[in-house]
């Protein structure tokens, strides 16, 4: 019998995300809900990274005074997997401001939205 | 314990100068003169760095070790009893990629700066962060630079090719883009698994602990895990199913861009082909599967650029199919396949950077690069003729060209491991680039001139973008063309000069191929 | 005397009918390579099947020449196929990493 636990439900709900950004991604027409579903896939890798790290009963990594060293390593969340979380959050920062610049320049281009007309296929 | 550690001093220089370039040139917004000679000295001192530097380790963070006084994996050094978790190495393999990879930076600076007039500060900028992003990729041991390295190439690889301005390459660079930002998310994915299942974000580390401890059903995971770092793989090389996004990025983007964009787009391949052979290469079917996709990618590009009609284009198709062949040696990863691949990924580099600066030439004659519009520029220059049909004898593997020299390695592994299709693949793979190569060579520049009005491309230079102008190839482009010439001359009668860079990593990374 | 067409020039009509213009273009040369290209390596991937039985292999060839001779010409399938549409290219990306998951996960 699996045990329910907050980290379970976590990798479910990050699951969730993750498989709404994709569908997101490829069935969406228009472009700015692309760019939308992009940032749901992301959230959903950040809040896998973060469940990675989750500890029952745990308390933030920084060693206290009085703190034993033992006790610290037994309670303390994993505090790379926030580490890269800080980093996916700059990267999905960026990319989507890539992706929202291009979208910007295709659409002063083509006067549409749509990835259907924007983005079909180039037949040379 | 206490223990020394010592941080080489090199690592760090050649990340951060093309950082600290990038931000200059920025600043320094159209005064060009400036940029122009900022940036050649920058590039030169990464040339300079590469080949005086000794060989070495970086470290980030520690974590105790393993077991005290362990060997690495890969590179044979002894390491202190800290651990350390984030690293950087520094070797042979390393010196030989950031070395060829310096030298298209200086080629391709030099080309830009003269040709470009406008927005040269961002566009130089962009050209340097490829070149940083694919140094981290190279050298790094860790999971998370190698995904920080591949997502500051993505983001980069999207604005050198919108930076040519047409529709077809803005549209491009978003496609790859929104691919890109899917295969991230599929490697950070594949960290947080593999960190935790095993605990360690260092590749040594999480590979030695996948050896040694009993999985005990987990393996699921590693399966996963292999399957995300594939997609990022395949995104870094343009591989099937891929190579219709990668070309684009390829072709739409001014060629000498895309010199850069394809030495950054093999190193990345030859990295992570290399990080997924150490941490999968035992599972079963990982190889084949490498191989399957390798062996794809060979024969859809190929296939694809016989069908093209402009010298871009079949450039394009033509290095995604090159990029199979130097993952089928990654993907054998027996010591002969993997000295091959390494130096396949080398030669690919040399000498499709002499044909795409050929390319980038056959613009300034004024009549772009299509097969029906350009015609005769054989008469016009006839030493650019030369130097593409060189190219193309290089690319097409044959002798005296380092081409001949990496495939007749590949062919011989793929033999010894009793894949003889896969060597047979690799034989159509050469005759077909000559064809496609020769069917562009014959119309563009032996096909006599006709007078039909010329369409244009409407790409750089400038003073070239009118109908039918024509400018003088500058000399430093004339230049760029013989140095590569040379060297894949050079490279094909004196291999072992990249090969002794080579076989320290084949040594240490290699696996025998089980039937 | 009645004029017969060898195999050579039924083939040669049949595919020009395909692409169309002209018999002997630039364009066309790179179509007909290709297609030839294409039969060769489907074949060669047929019987890399060797490995896992020689039986299976020979069926898979004789099985694959049949389809090369039916679904003729493959080039132009292969073209439509590498479309750099951006829905169609994650399609196939995603049944990659669907067969790349089966295989592995099957395989341990």
């Amino acid at each position: 019998m699996i045990e329910v636990t907050i980290q379970l439900l976590s990798f479910f709900a990050a699951a969730a995300l993750v498989i709404i950004g994709i569908t997101g991604m490829l069935f969406l027409d228009n472009l700015i809900k692309k760019i939308i579903a992009f940032i749901l896939l992301s959230d959903g890798v950040n809040l896998m990274l973060v469940a990675v790290g989750y500890v029952e009963g745990g308390i933030v990594s920084i060693l206290l005074p009085g703190m034993s060293p033992s006790e610290f390593a037994s309670k303390a969340i994993l505090v790379f997997p926030v580490g890269i979380v800080l980093t996916n959050i700059v990267i999905s920062v960026s990319t989507t401001a890539v992706l929202v610049a291009l979208v910007i320049m295709l659409y002063r281009r083509y006067g549409t939205l749509k990835s259907s007309k924007v983005l079909k296929e180039e037949r040379r | 314990m206490i223990e020394s550690i010592s941080n080489l001093w090199s690592i760090p220089l050649l990340v951060m100068i093309p950082i600290f370039a990038t931000i200059i040139v920025n600043l320094l917004f159209n005064r060009n003169k400036a940029i122009k000679y900022i940036s050649l000295i920058s590039a030169l001192s990464l040339v300079v760095i590469t080949l005086l530097s000794p060989y070495g380790f970086q470290w980030f963070t520690g974590q105790p070790a393993l077991n005290p006084n362990t060997l690495t994996f890969t590179f044979d050094a002894s390491i202190p009893a800290w651990r350390m978790a984030l690293e950087f190495y520094f070797g042979p393999l390393q010196q030989a990629l950031i070395f060829v990879m310096a030298l298209i930076l200086v080629l391709v600076i030099g080309i830009a700066t003269n040709g470009l007039t406008k927005n040269q500060g961002p566009y130089i900028g962009m050209i340097f962060l490829l070149f940083a992003s694919a140094a981290i990729i190279v050298m790094v041991n860790d999971l998370y630079h190698l995904w920080i390295g591949v997502e500051i190439g993505s983001l980069v690889v999207a604005g050198v090719v919108a930076a040519s301005g047409e529709g077809i390459s803005q549209k491009a660079a978003l496609k790859y883009t929104f691919f890109s930002a899917l295969s991230g998310a599929g490697l950070a994915i594949a960290l947080a698994l593999i960190l935790g299942l095993t605990g360690y974000s260092n590749i040594s580390d999480a590979i030695r602990y996948i050896q040694t401890t009993n999985l005990n059903g987990m393996s699921s995971i590693l399966y996963v895990a292999f399957g995300f770092f594939t997609l990022s793989w395949i995104y870094a090389g343009g591989l099937v199913p891929i190579h219709p996004l990668k070309s684009e990025v390829y072709g739409a983007a001014f060629p000498h861009g895309t010199a850069m964009l394809q030495t950054q787009s093999k190193l990345m391949l030859v990295a992570i082909g290399l990080v997924m052979l150490r941490l999968f290469g035992s599972l079963p079917f990982a190889r084949e599967v490498m191989l399957s996709i390798s062996v794809l990618t060979m024969m859809l590009g190929v296939v694809m650029a016989l069908l093209q009609t402009d010298l871009r284009w079949i450039l394009a198709y033509l290095i995604v199919s090159h990029s199979g062949l130097v993952t089928v040696g990654i993907s054998l990863g027996t010591y002969d396949a993997l000295v091959g691949g390494l130096f396949q990924a080398v030669n690919d580099v040399l000498y499709m950077s002499v044909l795409l600066l050929g390319c980038e030439a056959v613009y300034y004659l004024g009549n772009g690069t299509s097969t029906k519009t350009a015609a005769g520029i054989a008469k016009k220059a006839p030493w650019l003729a030369l130097a593409v049909v060189l190219g193309t004898f290089a690319a097409s593997g044959i002798p005296p060209f380092n081409g001949f020299q990496s495939e007749i390695i590949l062919i011989q592994s793929a033999l010894k491991v009793g894949l003889p299709e896969v060597a047979v693949v690799i034989l159509i793979l050469s005759v077909t680039t000559f064809i496609a190569l020769f069917r562009a060579i014959y119309s563009i520049f032996l096909r006599p001139a006709d007078t039909t009005h010329l369409v244009v491309s409407g790409l750089i230079p400038s003073e070239a973008q009118e109908v039918g102008k024509e400018t003088p190839i500058p000399r430093g482009l004339y230049l760029s063309l013989a140095i590569l010439v040379v060297i894949t001359l050079i490279l094909g009668v004196y291999p072992d000069l990249v090969i002794r860079f080579l076989t320290p990593v084949a040594q240490a990374v290699s696996i025998p191929w089980y039937p | 005397m009645v004029s017969v067409d060898s195999l050579y020039d039924k083939i040669k009509r049949w595919t020009v009918e395909f692409v169309g213009g002209r018999g002997y273009s630039n364009q066309m040369t790179g179509y007909m390579t290709g297609e030839l290209q294409t039969a060769v390596f489907t074949l060669i991937l047929a019987s890399l099947f060797r490995i896992f039985s020689i039986p299976l292999a020979i069926v898979l060839l004789i099985a694959v020449v049949a389809a090369i001779l039916y679904f003729a010409p493959m080039i132009v399938h292969i073209e439509r196929e590498s479309s750099n549409d951006l829905n169609r290219v994650l399609f196939w990306v995603v049944i990659y990493f669907a067969i790349i998951i089966a295989v592995t996960l099957w395989g341990r």
